[in-house]
């Protein structure tokens, strides 16, 4: 059955139609949910906490969804946010001292990964990413994968169209300064 | 092993976005009924917690008051009657019999209330009866020396 997402708000906000409108809304947006924060995370089990946090925030709270945003930004604004504060948890776990890079612990979670199939320049090219500062990282994930415009993320991430930009750019510049740097060694 | 540089610029800078992550088999399609299964189970302990809020103030209250009567009730218990027992013996020690000179007070104190009562009933017993010759001569015999009876007759 399809919705629109006006109908489908609508159906989430009533009493009668709120578990019917809720499982379209999870086939419709999970995987694109889904991908959005693994690339935050890189762990799958994490991801499928997130997730279904994400899910059970939704379900808990639609009836004070005031609708200034889509119900797409609204979802990946909570996605988002949730997996920043996983990685913020996370960090305060870790036992990795500040001089090594950041995000050390989950360029080791991708080495660990068993649902990571890429070959050895696609992991390279993972492991340049993760050297970015997280909202960078999340920036030129959803720019580069995602393909998503620019107005779109700066609506999700509440940023300014040319600030995004920029940080894209300087995103792409340390990558491949990153993978310039491995290949020399 | 060794990666050339070209190697990179046709992998990424091209249109192809190539998605190296994998899921579990199935996942997509069993997430749905999982996500039921946790919604239901948060609902349940919400539920639960819901009826906490609602009794808290009265468990609150009923913990305060017997804490109360703990607080008051020990400190009783463990020194003022430790202490009245610590008076009794005390005088005991120093004024072993009362002033009749005739039973310790501490002796009183350990006396049974059976035995108190069934002494105090013997008592009214021989104080309603009618009083004996042979009572009579007993009494005499024990508070009385020769001296006293022979003075008095």
């Amino acid at each position: 059955m399809e919705l629109n997402e006006k109908d489908l708000i609508a159906g989430l906000k009533s009493e009668n139609g709120r578990e019917q409108a809720f499982q379209i809304l999870v086939n419709t947006y999970q995987q694109r949910l889904y991908w959005h924060i693994r690339k935050i995370v890189m762990n799958h089990d994490d991801t499928d906490d997130i997730l279904q946090n994400v899910f059970i925030k939704v379900w808990n709270n639609v009836d004070g969804f005031r609708e200034d945003s889509s119900l797409f930004t609204w979802l990946f604004k909570i996605a988002t946010n949730e997996s920043l504060t996983h990685l913020q948890k996370e960090r305060k776990h870790s036992t990795s001292s500040m001089s090594e890079m950041s995000n050390q612990y989950l360029a080791e979670s991708l080495e660990s990964d068993v649902y990571f199939e890429g070959d050895e320049i696609e992991r390279k090219f993972q492991l340049a990413i993760l050297q970015l500062p997280n909202k960078q990282r999340i920036v030129f994930n959803m720019k580069y994968f995602d393909e998503m415009k620019y107005e779109q993320i700066s609506k999700v991430l509440n940023t300014s169209v040319g600030a995004l930009k920029a940080s894209y750019h300087f995103a792409v510049k340390k990558i491949e300064e990153f993978l310039k740097e491995d290949h020399t060694r | 092993m060794k990666i050339k540089d070209n190697d990179i610029e046709t992998r990424f800078s091209g249109n192809k976005r190539d998605n190296p992550f994998r899921v579990p088999e199935n996942y997509f399609e069993n997430f749905a009924e999982r996500l039921e299964v946790r919604i239901r189970k948060e609902q349940e302990v919400n539920e639960k917690k819901s009826l906490y809020i609602i009794l808290k103030p009265f468990l609150t209250m009923a913990a305060s008051f017997v804490l109360i009567l703990l607080v008051l009730y020990i400190p009783y218990r463990k020194y003022y009657l430790a202490e009245s027992r610590n008076i009794v013996h005390y005088k005991s020690d120093i004024d072993s019999f009362d002033s009749a000179g005739s039973i310790p007070r501490a002796l009183i104190s350990n006396f049974s209330e059976e035995q108190f009562m069934s002494a105090f009933s013997d008592m009214e017993q021989t104080e309603s009866g009618t009083l004996s010759s042979e009572n009579l001569a007993d009494f005499i015999a024990a508070n009385y020396n020769d001296y006293e009876i022979a003075a008095n007759n």
